[in-house]
């Protein structure tokens, strides 16, 4: 009974429950040092007047205010203390004593200045917490991927206690980042593959620029042996090897960009020209097989945040999945329909929308809920990677891709994308 | 009354058109030009023309279909095929078709004129 007496002994004077108390400052301590977190303890009485101050002028738009006076921000970090930390948070910051880390706060915002800043909005705008994933720089100069956590005082007014926890998640971060490369390497190899089986088709539009070059060159050629050959002339057939050189420098470029590995970007892009780009590589595959394309833009679409090549590479994919679906479905009753139309759209203010539909044979019920499973296939050649793909980037955009029977037959693609803001 | 032939170049490619065309003029052959089969279709009458020039992959009709609907209604014109694609089945096909000539891209101007010379001449003939 002594010892529950002890308790009760130490127990501030305060309104809160007895319940908070039922360990001893010591149990507190030993649990707090242990803790699996690094954990501060910071004093921001320090800030309280320059902040009271700021109410008392009716500063409402703390963020601006700060903005326009940063040195507010650089006090704040010296008048700010930390009282305590535990092991953790030595171990974090590879300090040898908690006498290293029981100082100014300055030294916990030396990799991210800028986050003091958004610390002290969060505080003077009274929210309870405050998260970011940040970075620190610890004593011996190594940088450290963290979970900043800040949990403000209850009544913000007092100013007396805030905690700080961290949570080190460089590993979390770093096996993101190598499934991330995983994706990247993968996407990009499948679209080498599907490049390789487009060479006729790309060649051929290579080719077309360098033909027109030719010709227009042998002309001038015939010209020049002539005695009524003009300037004029002369000029015309030199600016049409020009731009049909151009053109097929371009062509290649963007080839090339589709082959060569690259770190996916967010970047806007326009949906429409993404099509447009998709086509260049599948074009001449569809015309040579006899199947009519029809297309629908749709004009002024607003602009989706995404990796252009990426989005090509979809576009391209669900093409020669079509394309494919009506070379197989040859004969099979649908009549002498070989159709692909592409459609691209808004969808309320916040989607666009990209469709293509086929006059394949369609996708059997079983298989509509499997295909975009990686490995599946109904195709007696391909991997069966061609739609998971799809899946995959259009999932890491943030959109959504579905597929479905047209009631007139044939299958139909819709990919939907968020707008960006 | 003798008229000069007339030449109808069909290629969906702008760049291909024009340089065709401006071959054709320092050739001093006068020539129409159309983007698809369907627009030569849309106003061909026999004997409009005295030689058809026609790619072979274009959207809508291709230049192989073109080649065997004129040739269902009409025989005698000759039709030169060209195409950048090298399949040796597609320049059989275009030869038992009926066609004139069968010529890969990029064109060689003289070989294209020799053809075109023959071409024009059995029209007259």
């Amino acid at each position: 009974m002594a010892n529950a007496a002890r308790k009760y002994a130490v127990a501030p004077a305060d309104d809160r429950g007895s319940w908070d108390f039922a360990a001893s400052a010591e149990d507190y301590r030993r649990l707090i040092h242990h803790l699996p977190v690094a954990l501060w303890q910071v004093d921001t009485r320090g800030a309280s007047a320059a902040f009271d101050k700021l109410k008392a002028e009716g500063v409402t738009d703390i963020a601006t205010y700060l903005d326009e006076h940063p040195e507010l921000v650089e006090l704040a970090k010296d008048v700010v203390l930390v009282t305590a930390v535990n092991r953790d948070a030595i171990a974090l910051f590879r300090g040898q004593s908690g006498a290293d880390l029981v100082a100014p706060v300055r030294y916990l915002f030396a990799a991210t200045p800028d986050m003091a800043k958004r610390v002290m909005v969060a505080h003077y705008e009274g929210r309870r917490n405050y998260i970011e994933e940040t970075k620190i720089a610890a004593f011996d100069g190594t940088l450290i991927d963290v979970l900043f956590t800040v949990t403000y005082p209850e009544r913000p007014e007092l100013y007396d206690s805030s905690l700080i926890t961290m949570l080190d998640i460089g590993e979390r971060l770093k096996t993101q980042a190598q499934l991330r490369q995983l994706q990247a390497d993968f996407t990009h190899a499948a679209r080498i593959s599907t490049l390789g089986e487009l060479a006729t088709s790309i060649a051929h539009e290579v080719k077309q620029p360098l033909a027109a070059i030719v010709t227009s060159a042998e002309t001038t050629l015939r010209w020049l042996k002539r005695d009524d050959v003009t300037m004029a002339k002369l000029e015309t057939l030199t600016s049409r090897v020009i731009s049909n050189a151009r053109r097929a420098s371009d062509i290649v470029q963007r080839i090339r960009g589709m082959a060569l590995k690259h770190v996916p970007e967010r970047t806007p892009v326009d949906l429409n020209d993404v099509v447009e780009e998709a086509l260049l590589v599948v074009r001449h595959d569809i015309e040579s097989r006899s199947i009519a394309l029809s297309m629908r833009y749709r004009d002024g679409l607003p602009k989706v945040i995404g990796d252009r090549i990426q989005l090509q590479q979809v576009v391209v994919n669900l093409l020669v999945n079509s394309v494919q679906a009506i070379a197989q479905g040859s004969g099979s009753g649908n009549g002498s329909a070989r159709r692909i139309e592409l459609r691209t759209n808004v969808d309320g203010d916040n989607a666009v929308t990209f469709t293509i539909r086929d006059t394949g044979p369609g996708i059997a019920e079983e298989n509509l809920e499997r295909i975009f499973e990686s490995f599946f296939t109904t195709k007696d050649t391909g991997m069966g990677m061609g739609l998971a793909i799809c899946q995959s980037i259009i999932v890491s955009h943030g959109g959504i891709i579905a597929a479905s029977n047209h009631p007139d037959g044939g299958a139909r693609f819709q990919v939907s994308l968020p707008v960006g803001r | 009354m003798v008229r000069a032939p007339l030449v109808a170049i069909v290629d969906d490619d702008e760049g291909m058109r024009d340089a065709l065309s401006d071959l054709l003029l320092v050739l001093d052959l006068p020539c129409r030009t159309f983007d698809r089969a369907e627009a030569l279709l849309a106003e061909y009458e026999p004997g409009l023309f005295d030689c058809i020039i026609t790619d072979v992959r274009m959207p809508g009709i291709s230049g192989l279909d073109l080649l065997r609907r004129l040739r269902s209604f009409d025989a005698p014109t000759p039709v030169i095929v060209i195409t950048s694609d090298t399949n040796p089945k597609a320049c059989a096909q275009a030869l038992e078709d009926g066609a004139h000539a069968f010529l890969t891209k990029p064109l060689e101007d003289h070989v294209l004129l020799d053809h075109l010379r023959s071409a024009l001449a059995r029209d007259d003939g």
